[in-house]
């Protein structure tokens, strides 16, 4: 009975005299404050960042529909050729991690006859300066913070082996498990005070708004995520530095696997991606584009086949000799059904596109279980909903926007303009309030993170696996301390 | 100098003995040879890329001319046409991807408005384009160093602490110990820096050029200021763990802070206006003109083009002239935004060169970039040439519109082909101000650590 509270205060004792190394430890001191600050300084610029956007977005969205708002009485086609700009909202949680936001356009030109990309975004205007990416909080914590945890962690127990204060340690009592559970609290501990301040700084951020609700939930997401996978690397940086007989050679296998996992594989598993799931080059798309579009033929050439027998298949339903007799706008119909051809066309070549992308997310999804820093990414983008779902859903919602508008403009082609004298007519100006405003929805979380189940399994692993070592490191320090006690 | 010699090779010896040491030649040798292979797919992918161009463009011609009575106005069946403008890269180009990854240099354009049509990009995924590009110019410049650093951070303070040095002291100088020590590691590093480059050099098929060659001394120089910061640090009096603290944070702070930081900043100096708005006003420019009368859309056409300003479009029909003129309209009206944008791009570029060179190892890695063809600066130097090109299009193309020239009057062997950009800057140029940058910052490495060994009592200099 009494051996619990022992066993606790044992631990509470090593953690103690851990921190109080760490704390005199000038370099670890000195990272500390330097994360932290980073932390505050990325969380603050990516705020910026995003309420610069925000407000940009905001402004020329207001621009654009005052635009589509006060254009003359108009042609209907006129207007197709016109089209229309539509701009994707920023997830709320997206100044904490961009995710892939900077290398998907935000802002898509829709017009008729032709399916635009959407502008490229802030990777487009970045001097190939950062290759790292920008600084935000995201990158801070999975990519900075594990070096803290080493830092603070690498000595942890090879010190104590190389200062000969383990057996000491061991004999006045202190079992195996005491001692590894005091340095993982400690090494933890130090992770913590460092994640804390940048965790606050975000959390504060997120503020009360419209989606504070949904914003907390994300919030507690994530933080359990980083948890998760900064606990993984102070199991990691403690167990190495109970398997390695030396402080150094523990900090420099540590320090190599973080080079492994944080830089090398991450570019390893996507240059493989690209390798192993090649897409056709911009060129090549569009020339493909082109022949399809070729092959469902062009309701502006003479003796095109397909349009030819939709002109008798109208010129009997109507009874009529002539399409200029028919009772509805015949240019209208040939633009109708020639935009549901074309546009089938396009989004046929697009979902390739996606296709080849759902494919190469794949690999990379796969690599989290070699870098543990690729799944706790993949997650974090997921929950902060900038997650490549979310841009491939812009663009799909985008172009059904496009469809239903461009359909609709044909629609009142065909029955509000008169086939004869056709080009002269114009269409009221109230007509213009009428269409629908573009409405983006973003993924839901449950959504999310269940397409992310490999990536969720990638980081049980990444715990599980330390934590199984350390089972083992504590049965073999045991033998090795009553060996040497004896 | 035959105990030099065998001093050497002892220490070489003792290097590849470690796991290790060994393990990390293995890795850094596979990643090699793996981006030298990509980097020679890349230079497939980029011919790939322009021959898609070409044969895109014949194969739409040879389309419309087959559908279109000959007797069709040129202007209609130029409306479907878009003409190839392929940059080839350079020979280089594949080694130091840069933006290439991302942009595409095998634009096609149509005699329509420009500004809409010049912003196209790669077909690439965000996913993979957010975690980073494996090029031989990353593997050189971030990865390389870190080899540097777990064969060197221990340089001295190794020896010290393995009871080693005092040994060594007897029996040699140390200042002889410490030069077999770094020409061992010097040997190591520069093999496989070498081999990873050879590699490169062969299966992507480089030219061995001279852009080539200041890469390779780029290359060889930022690997001598990484010694030189090793040596550096090394010369202090401190544990290898400090070392290996301090050097792993040097590295830190200059290749991912430094970067993230001096981004950041260019992005707040320089704010770049929505890109989407070149689109916005062109379209504005260009569907206003319908709604106006053509003698109105002329005039202003006439203030850029004054050597047509005789030719007369009808006022109340539909011309091919007009129509085309309503297209430069929007240019027109995007003209300033464009002029702006550019402008910002290129104060970022320059900016970026600029206080780079305070963190040679980002230096080197723009020069590299630049050297190659594949920074900012090339893509706004292509962007520029397929203005041209498009000048050149209409140029050619108009009088034929004002003429309501039939397509069959059109001589295509005459019509106007792209001219490729030139690279802005001689390699010496773009690479010159990166080596001054190295080699002063390898010095004051070298200088710093001689002085603090020197504060503490060198142990070297006995």
């Amino acid at each position: 009975m009494r051996n619990l509270p022992t066993g606790l205060s044992n631990t509470l004792l090593i953690a103690r005299r851990q921190l109080g190394a760490i704390r005199h430890d000038g370099y670890a001191v000195f990272l500390l404050g330097l994360v932290v600050a980073l932390g505050l300084v990325a969380a603050l610029g990516a705020r910026h960042h995003t309420t610069n956007r925000t407000e940009q977005r905001d402004r020329y969205q207001e621009m654009v529909d005052r635009q589509w708002l006060e254009q003359p009485e108009r042609h209907p086609h006129r207007v197709i050729h016109y089209g229309f700009v539509v701009f994707r909202e920023h997830a709320p949680l997206e100044y904490f991690d961009p995710g892939v936001s900077d290398y998907a356009g935000t802002s898509l030109y829709l017009e008729g006859h032709r399916q635009n990309t959407a502008n490229f975004g802030e990777a487009r205007h970045s001097t190939g300066l950062s290759r790292f990416g920008r600084l935000t909080p995201a990158s801070v914590l999975a990519l900075l913070m594990p070096l803290l945890v080493v830092i603070a962690g690498f000595a942890a127990v090879s010190s104590e082996r190389e200062g000969g204060t383990l057996s000491l340690l061991l004999t006045q009592g202190a079992t195996p498990g005491h001692i590894l559970a005091g340095k993982v609290l400690a090494t933890g501990a130090a992770g913590a005070l460092a994640t804390l301040p940048v965790a606050l700084a975000v959390a504060g951020m997120a503020g009360p708004g419209p989606d504070s609700f949904a914003s907390g939930t994300r919030l507690g997401v994530l933080a359990a995520i980083y948890g998760i996978y900064l606990a993984g690397w102070v199991l990691v940086t403690v167990l190495v530095s109970t398997l390695r007989t030396s402080s150094r050679g523990a900090l420099a296998q540590l320090l190599a696997l973080w080079v492994v996992i944080c830089i090398a594989t991450p570019r390893v598993a996507a240059s493989v991606a690209g390798a192993l799931y090649p897409l056709p080059s911009r060129a090549e798309l569009t020339h493909r584009v082109e022949q399809a579009l070729n092959e469902v033929g062009d309701s502006h050439r003479p003796d095109d086949p397909f349009f030819r027998s939709l002109r008798e298949e109208y010129l009997e339903r109507y009874q009529v000799a002539a399409v200029e007799d028919l009772p509805v706008n015949w240019r209208g119909v040939l633009s109708r059904e020639s935009e549901a051809l074309t546009s089938r066309v396009f989004e046929d070549h697009r979902q390739e596109l996606v296709a080849g992308h759902l494919r190469q997310n794949g690999v990379m999804a796969w690599s989290g279980f070699l870098s543990p820093y690729l799944a706790a990414r993949d997650l974090s983008m997921g929950i902060a909903g900038s997650g490549p779902e979310t841009m491939e859903a812009f663009q799909a919602q985008a172009e059904a926007h496009r469809y239903t508008i461009i359909q609709r403009l044909n629609e009142l082609h065909i029955h509000e303009i008169r086939n004869q004298n056709d080009r002269a007519q114009r269409l009221s100006r109230e007509e213009w309030g009428q269409f629908p405003v573009f409405e983006t929805e973003a993924p839901p979380l449950g959504g999310a993170l269940a397409d992310r189940r490999v990536s969720l399994a990638a980081l049980g692993l990444w715990i599980g696996l330390p934590l199984t070592g350390l089972g083992l490191a504590r049965r073999r320090m045991a033998l090795m301390g009553t060996g040497r006690s004896s | 100098m035959r105990a030099w010699a065998r001093l050497l090779t002892l220490d070489l010896r003792r290097l590849t003995r470690s796991a290790g040491t060994l393990a990390a030649i293995i890795l850094l040798l596979a990643l090699g040879i793996y981006g030298a292979w990509r980097a020679g797919r890349s230079a497939e992918a980029a011919r790939t890329s322009l021959a898609a161009a070409e044969t895109a463009y014949s194969d739409q011609l040879d389309f419309l001319l087959s559908v279109y009575p000959p007797a069709t106005d040129a202007g209609e069946v130029l409306y479907y046409l878009a003409f190839p403008a392929p940059q080839p890269p350079l020979s280089v180009a594949s080694l130091a991807r840069g933006r290439a990854e991302v942009e595409t240099e095998s634009l096609r354009v149509r005699l329509l408005a420009l500004e809409g049509q010049l912003y196209e990009h790669e077909t690439v995924n965000p996913r993979l384009a957010a975690a980073g590009y494996l090029d031989l110019a990353f593997l050189l410049i971030a990865l390389l160093p870190l080899f540097i650093i777990a064969v060197s951070y221990d340089l001295i303070s190794g020896e010290r602490e393995g009871g080693t040095w005092n040994l060594v002291r007897l029996f040699a100088s140390p200042r002889r110990l410490l030069a077999a020590k770094l020409a061992s590691r010097a040997i190591l590093v520069g093999a496989v820096a070498a081999a990873v480059m050879a590699a490169g050099a062969l299966m992507a098929g480089i030219e061995l050029d001279g852009r080539a060659g200041w890469m390779f001394v780029l290359v060889a120089l930022h690997t001598v200021f990484w010694f030189a910061v090793c040596l550096g640090v090394a010369l202090g009096h401190r544990s290898s763990t400090a070392n290996a603290m301090i050097l792993a944070g040097i590295w830190v702070v200059l290749t991912i802070l430094a970067p993230a930081a001096l981004s950041l900043a260019n992005a707040v100096l320089h704010p770049v206006p929505e890109a989407l708005e070149l689109t916005v006003q062109q379209r504005q420019g260009y569907h206003e003109a319908w709604d106006l009368p053509p003698s109105e859309t002329m005039e202003s056409f006439y203030r850029d083009y004054p050597q047509w300003n005789d030719r007369i479009v009808p006022e109340d029909v539909f011309s091919w002239g007009w129509y085309y003129a309503m297209n430069h309209r929007g240019d027109q009206a995007a003209r300033d935004a464009s002029h702006a944008y550019r402008e910002v791009l290129r104060q970022r570029d320059a900016w970026a060169r600029t206080w780079s060179l305070f963190a040679p190892p980002l230096a080197a890695q723009l020069a590299l970039d630049r050297i190659a063809g594949t920074d900012l600066a090339a893509q706004l130097d292509y962007q520029d040439a397929v203005r041209r090109f498009h000048e050149r299009l209409k140029d050619h193309f108009f009088p034929h519109f004002f003429a309501t020239a039939p397509i069959d009057a059109v001589v295509w062997d005459e019509v106007p082909r792209f001219e490729p950009a030139a690279p802005a800057e001689s390699a010496t140029r773009a690479g010159f101000p990166a080596t001054i940058a190295l080699m002063l910052a390898s010095g004051l490495a070298l200088a710093v650590g001689a002085r603090r060994a020197g504060v503490h009592g060198n142990a070297t200099a006995s």
